[in-house]
């Protein structure tokens, strides 16, 4: 419990200067991706704990216009690099989790999901607790729809992150091999 | 669960079978990337950093010279920053990759510099070339001329789309695999890019990808300089003997050690340096399909494993010391797929009057800490200033650094 509560406070003076700037900052973020950080709404995906780095990125991706999510547009336009690496910095130390409206757990699909992931080097990127690190996302327990989509727009081209490596993992991988992926990381705690 | 790590193609679909037999479908082939990828690795790419790096922290103080060199900050607050190009009016232009942007920098009379995003939103444009007052953009898939930059960069002008007339293969033809440019103009006024291969390591269409092509600077008369060339995106033509010199990288995911990043020297129109069966004498173990690595062109010189050999100059200027006068700077962005840190550096081919590389000598070194297994700064390109300094693109910090030498 000592130790617990000591390595909570180290990670809050790392970062309590730009986090807390950053939890103000994101308060118009909380309605699609949750008031603890976990999305509850379909095809949003939850942010709480994903590194900073991840989210850092993708907001700029957002708003250079290279990545397309029209939801995202708005808020993402002309934010600086400050406020970007603020709100990133706050949600990376929320508590992840999964969404309240998670689906049971279909043993075939898990199956079928956990098969793919060990030829597909999932973990290789993602960690093998699929929390992620640096820009790499955290997918576990992340909205099992969400999960799908993307992995469908990067092997679709309609996405690509700062470099190719999601490209390429899910390159020829059929809709029900992305299902029962998807299946199997949103299960995952 | 060594099957996983030969699945190639339909054959090893039909071992794996049994191992899939719940599989919703049949399992998909591993793509080329993931070919000799061992289990359990932890090898990812380093994170790009796109954000603006404060001036304090831009690590001009861990750089190390030879005697009698210096490097100061020349330019900062340039996210990405990587290939330079330069205007007739000294401009530079400055590509990109992940954050899309070029920009152009100015010098202030002062000596400070100023930086303007000259286009944005392009999909990696890293290719840039200079023809008379006309900026070439090479972006993935889109090629953009635009005429009469430098007397326009607070507005510039709209590009002429050259897409079509240099055809080159489509975003979706590479699979998302080595599909942005570097560019450089030849001294017979062609350009001269690169088309990397489709893939990390696979059987691909040698007349497509892998390979150094020319074109005319309307797209047309595309010319194929060399072939089985994985992917380089650094090159340049020898200020005396014209021949066309470029950096190429090896293959990821066949050990520490192999193969090696590598030096080309193009002597005649055509050649191939034989990827994906050879790298000099080196013999892809899952690729070579019985060929002799000796019917292929050998690299001018080895660049270390996974080291990332970007821009390579020939030194034309006067500044350095005699030694260096057409000698071959070259930029290694440094490696992640090996397991402790190779690269972050510029080193210098040292050639003799035949143009053989006599050595390599280490020149900016200090940006990769062994100790600690991290690096302080990507170098990805080098570009020689009219006065004879040279300039060294940092990648990760989005600054550019100035290397000048007094006697």
């Amino acid at each position: 419990m000592a130790a617990a509560l000591l390595a909570a406070v180290t990670s809050g003076v790392a970062l309590a200067q730009d986090a807390r700037r950053g939890a103000e900052l994101a308060t118009p973020c909380l309605q699609c991706h949750g008031t603890n950080g976990r999305s509850q709404t379909p095809e949003i995906p939850s942010l709480a704990g994903q590194p900073a780095d991840f989210i850092t990125i993708q907001m700029i991706l957002l708003r250079e216009g290279l990545r397309n999510a029209p939801a995202m547009t708005p808020f993402a336009a002309g934010k600086s690099d400050q406020d970007i690496q603020d709100i990133a910095a706050w949600f990376a130390t929320l508590p992840p989790g999964p969404p309240d409206d998670r689906r049971p757990r279909d043993a075939a699909l898990f199956a079928a999901g956990q098969a793919l992931s060990g030829p597909r080097h999932c973990a290789t990127c993602h960690v093998s607790d699929y929390g992620g690190r640096n820009q790499i996302p955290r997918v576990a327990a992340q909205r099992e729809e969400y999960l799908l989509h993307a992995m469908t727009q990067y092997r679709d081209g309609l996405r690509a992150g700062p470099d190719t490596q999601m490209n390429g993992a899910v390159m020829g991988l059929s809709n029900a091999d992305l299902a029962a992926l998807a299946h199997y990381l949103a299960q995952l705690d | 669960m060594t099957i996983r790590r030969h699945l190639l193609g339909m054959a090893a679909m039909l071992m794996a079978g049994p191992a899939f037999a719940q599989a919703p479908a049949p399992a998909a082939p591993v793509p080329g990337w993931a070919v000799g990828r061992p289990e359990g690795s932890t090898l990812a790419p380093h994170a790009a950093r796109l954000t603006v790096t404060p001036l304090d922290q831009v690590p001009i103080s861990s750089i190390r010279l030879p005697q009698g060199f210096q490097a100061e900050v020349f330019a900062h607050g340039i996210p990405g920053v990587r290939a330079i190009a330069e205007g007739p009016n000294g401009t530079l232009f400055a590509g990109t990759r992940a954050i899309g942007r070029v920009y152009a920098i100015t010098r202030n009379p002062d000596g400070s510099t100023r930086t303007r995003i000259f286009a944005q939103g392009l999909a990696q444009p890293n290719g840039l070339v200079m023809i008379g007052n006309s900026l070439y953009i090479f972006a993935v898939n889109r090629v953009l001329r635009y005429d009469n930059v430098e007397a326009n960069l607070d507005s510039p002008p709209a590009p002429v789309d050259l897409t079509a007339a240099f055809a080159l293969p489509t975003e979706q033809e590479h699979g998302g695999n080595h599909h942005w440019k570097y560019a450089a103009l030849g001294p017979d006024g062609r350009i001269y890019t690169n088309v990397g291969v489709n893939c990390n390591v696979c059987d691909t269409d040698r007349d497509k990808f892998a390979l150094l092509v020319s074109f005319r600077p309307d797209g047309s008369d595309r010319r194929i300089e060399a072939r089985g060339v994985r992917n380089s995106v650094g090159m340049a033509h020898h200020p005396v003997t014209r021949e066309l010199w470029a950096t190429n990288h090896g293959r990821d995911w066949v050990g520490n050690d192999t193969p090696e990043d590598s030096l080309l020297r193009v002597r005649r129109v055509g050649e191939d340096f034989g990827f994906p069966y050879c790298l000099g004498t080196w013999a892809d173990p899952q690729y070579n399909r019985g060929r002799a690595c000796g019917e292929f062109s050998q690299p001018a010189a080895l660049l270390g494993p996974h080291t990332a050999v970007l821009g390579m100059r020939f030194y034309t200027g006067t500044m350095f010391p005699e030694q260096y006068r057409n000698q071959i700077f070259i930029a290694r962005r440094g490696s992640w797929n090996r397991t402790r840190l190779s690269g972050f550096d510029v080193v210098v081919a040292h050639l003799d009057a035949q143009g053989n590389v006599t050595r390599i000598e280490e020149f900016l070194t200090g940006l990769r800490d062994d100790a600690n297994q991290r690096f302080a700064d990507r170098p990805a390109e080098v570009h020689v200033l009219r006065d004879g300094s040279m300039l060294v693109s940092g990648e990760q910090m989005g600054a550019i650094y100035r290397i000048t030498y007094r006697r």
